[in-house]
């Protein structure tokens, strides 16, 4: 047996060709080979999808077969959207979506995890997040449109209009940026949960779960956060200098695997410029801010900044409110934690670590109940 | 570049843990110090939960107090019950606890797990399954009686009347005995889910995702399924020999860590002998046979009985049906689940693992427009 390795870091728990990421040489690759600085601008949220599912880029016919597959999976179950409105309205929109995920499926028999129920699931995504959106407000919901693209679903069904293309832009890119990422914590647990032989569902719902955590898709919401906490250009300096004097961590700063700047984060804060630019000239400057002061007090960390930050700003521009962007996350993500599911599936084997001993020695006696 | 990928995590250490060791070499379970065999039969699930928890074995007014706090949290929240109507009366039990114990841990914003979370969903567990059951007979739905103790009440409420004192003696033994089991991979998808910073409840979830899988938590519906394809004593060796060719398992049979006889497979057969003599007739006689041919295939490998071959057994005998066997697994094992995150929480790491890239190396995308 080997040492305790805290946190798994380093070990190899998977073989994948979904995506690397490559921290030495700041590079994420998605599968088949492509890097995301390439692939983002070529490719909508959709055919990410196909890519990662299918280890190719859809052909026009594969790309509109998709699309209608995903049209005709985003209305929810009666049974599903049931559930949705037992929970009060002002309920947290993460744990709406793993209620809401849970029920869309639920089935009678077990069944083996598939593309089409990959494909299904994800177009329910947008519908549950705008879903628990419209029920905080206590607007009646939405239904989706058919000739509709998913984000542009996804903010139609949140507004009830017709968004700007821009902004079905933005979020759209943000959606292939934040497909898929390695191992993470979240891709990680639907694997585990894969390992068993349990159902996608299951896998998603895990996943969700772990996602909730601030440590993993808290970021993006912690960093907009401090943004509004700093609230203007002069405070910049003073806010980050009292933060850091109480050892408090600046949210969208530091990742355990880039050693360099995020590719992603590199996209998303030049689009920022167009998407929000008030909020990204606050940003940037934040940014700056952040670096130095972190650079003074580690030079020999790389102290980069991740997609967190940058994303916070694109989704603003969006129209996304920050309460939506774990969710948002999540309804990226779900392509990769799919994918991952999928490719587990060819060589599935029961993923149980071990655990090191740290209680008293074995063998003591219970007292009875009377004598303790 | 990171270590070699190690194929389920085996051997590699995830967690130090003062809850439970499975000390495989000598055929021991340990709780807290105390060697199962010691604790089965003599105290009570509420017991079990407290050492977990609390880190000692109750005294009496301990006890009464936790028995009290369980019977507080019995009853389902107005959103749970609401969200258990809407679910299909098909529906699998699993996804049924997944997706309503989703909606009764709803809190108001995001908190650290802590002890009253767990007794909260520990005590919720078994009135969802039994809410559920009745629902799906067209039967009313039975409260909780605060007089009761957590075996007894789960009885209660499926049946609409108390259990004989010597079957709810059974389940509580099976409960005491399935509490905690090392890092299996419910558990630690729990752990996983906890490092996150999530809430207790999404670790909880995500936890019987995980035990969903036949690999885990499905192995007792699936020895039960054998058992119904053999028949007869009679003709156990004809059909296994047959299984054997055609390259089936053998279900409740091996396991990664006992290198021995799993001490609690050998409790519950002596249990079931005592409860269920039909089935213990041809279960024994099937073990007999399974382990007669598995060590003529394989000489060399300890190939024990698992708890899930003789658990099936003593769930029959209480009277569950086959498709509550996974659930039920699941209210002992909350206790242990909820233990690990609490314990993960107090001092956590993010588990973030490697991945191992098999993908081709990058390479330009080709645009939508000229693809094949």
């Amino acid at each position: 047996m080997t040492e305790y390795s805290p946190g798994l870091e380093g070990v190899v728990a998977a073989q994948t060709a979904i995506s690397e990421v490559d921290g030495a040489n700041g590079r994420l690759i998605y599968r088949g080979g492509y890097l995301i600085e390439d692939l983002a601008p070529a490719v909508s949220f959709e055919e990410a999808c196909y890519l990662l599912w299918n280890g190719e880029l859809p052909s026009k016919a594969q790309l509109d077969a998709l699309r209608q597959e995903m049209a005709a999976a985003r209305t929810l179950k009666g049974t599903t959207r049931n559930v949705i409105t037992s929970l009060d309205y002002d309920t947290d929109p993460m744990d709406v979506l793993r209620t809401a995920i849970s029920a869309q499926g639920a089935a009678k028999t077990l069944q083996k995890p598939t593309v089409a129920e990959a494909i299904a699931l994800t177009a329910a995504m947008p519908t549950i997040v705008a879903a628990a959106h419209r029920r905080r407000h206590k607007r009646d919901l939405v239904e989706p449109r058919a000739e509709l693209s998913h984000a542009a679903n996804l903010l139609w069904m949140m507004d009830g209009q017709e968004p700007a293309k821009e902004r079905v832009y933005w979020l759209d890119q943000y959606l292939v940026l934040l497909a898929d990422h390695g191992l993470n914590a979240s891709t990680f647990t639907a694997r585990v949960v894969a390992s068993t032989g349990s159902d996608l569902t299951s896998c998603v719902v895990g996943a969700i779960a772990a996602l909730k955590g601030p440590a993993h898709g808290g970021a993006t919401y912690a960093a907009r956060t401090m943004l509004d906490s700093i609230g203007s250009m002069d405070n910049v300096e003073k806010w980050l200098a009292e933060a850091h004097a109480k050892h408090a961590r600046f949210p969208g700063f530091g990742h355990r695997v880039y050693r360099t700047y995020d590719p992603r984060a590199k996209i998303l804060r030049e689009m920022a410029k167009t998407a929000d630019p008030k909020l990204h000239q606050l940003a940037a400057h934040t940014e700056e801010v952040a670096l130095k002061i972190l650079h003074d007090a580690h030079p020999e960390r790389p102290n980069a900044t991740n997609v967190d930050f940058w994303a916070s700003v694109v989704l603003t521009g969006a129209g996304i409110p920050k309460e939506l962007f774990t969710c948002i996350f999540a309804t990226s993500r779900i392509a990769g934690w799919t994918a991952h599911v999928l490719e587990s599936l060819a060589d599935l084997r029961i993923i149980r670590p071990a655990s090191q001993w740290m209680g008293p020695e074995p063998g003591k006696k219970p007292a009875p109940l009377e004598k303790r | 570049m990171p270590q070699e990928y190690i194929p389920g995590l085996e051997g590699i250490v995830a967690a130090q843990t003062e809850i439970s060791l499975v000390d495989g070499e000598n055929g021991r379970l340990v709780y807290r110090g105390y060697v199962i065999a010691d604790l089965a039969e003599e105290i009570s699930f509420e017991e079990v939960a407290h050492l977990f928890w609390y880190g000692s074995l109750p005294s009496r007014a301990q006890l009464d107090g936790l028995a009290a706090q369980l019977s507080s949290v019995r009853t389902l929240t107005p959103a749970a019950m609401t969200a258990l109507d809407a679910l299909p009366t098909d529906s699998d039990p699993m996804d049924v606890l997944r997706s309503v114990l989703s909606v009764q841990g709803v809190l108001p914003h995001l908190q650290k797990p802590t002890i009253e979370h767990a007794i909260h969903a520990t005590a919720a567990m078994p009135t969802i399954l039994a809410a559920f059951h009745r629902r799906r007979k067209g039967l009313d739905f039975v409260k909780p009686r605060p007089d009761l103790g957590h075996a007894a009440n789960y009885l209660y409420m499926l049946n609409g009347e108390e259990a004989a004192p010597e079957l709810v003696r059974a389940l509580n033994t099976y409960l005491v005995l399935l509490a905690d089991h090392g890092m299996n991979a419910s558990t630690f998808t729990a752990r996983v889910i906890a490092s996150t910073d999530s809430d207790l409840v999404s670790c909880l979830v995500g936890a019987i995702g995980a035990l969903k899988g036949p690999a885990h938590g499905g192995a007792p519906s699936a020895v039960m399924d054998q058992l119904e394809q053999i028949g007869t004593a009679e003709n156990a060796e004809h059909w296994m020999r047959e299984a054997r060719m055609r390259k089936e398992r053998f279900m409740g049979f091996g396991h990664r860590v006992y290198r021995t006889y799993d001490p609690r497979a050998r409790i519950l057969k002596a249990m079931c002998q005592r409860l269920n003599p039909k089935f213990y007739a041809l279960a024994s006689k099937v073990e007999e046979t399974a382990l007669a041919i598995l060590h003529e295939e394989h000489p060399e490998r300890p190939q024990a009985t698992n708890v899930e071959f003789y658990s099936a057994g003593v769930l029959q005998a209480i009277g569950l049906p086959k498709d509550f066997f996974p659930p039920t697994f699941a209210v002992a094992r909350v206790a242990g689940w909820s233990a690990h995150v609490l314990e993960q929480a107090s001092h956590n790491r993010l588990i973030r693992p490697q991945s191992e890239y098999i993908g081709p190396q990058p390479r330009k995308p080709v645009p939508l427009a000229e693809r094949g």
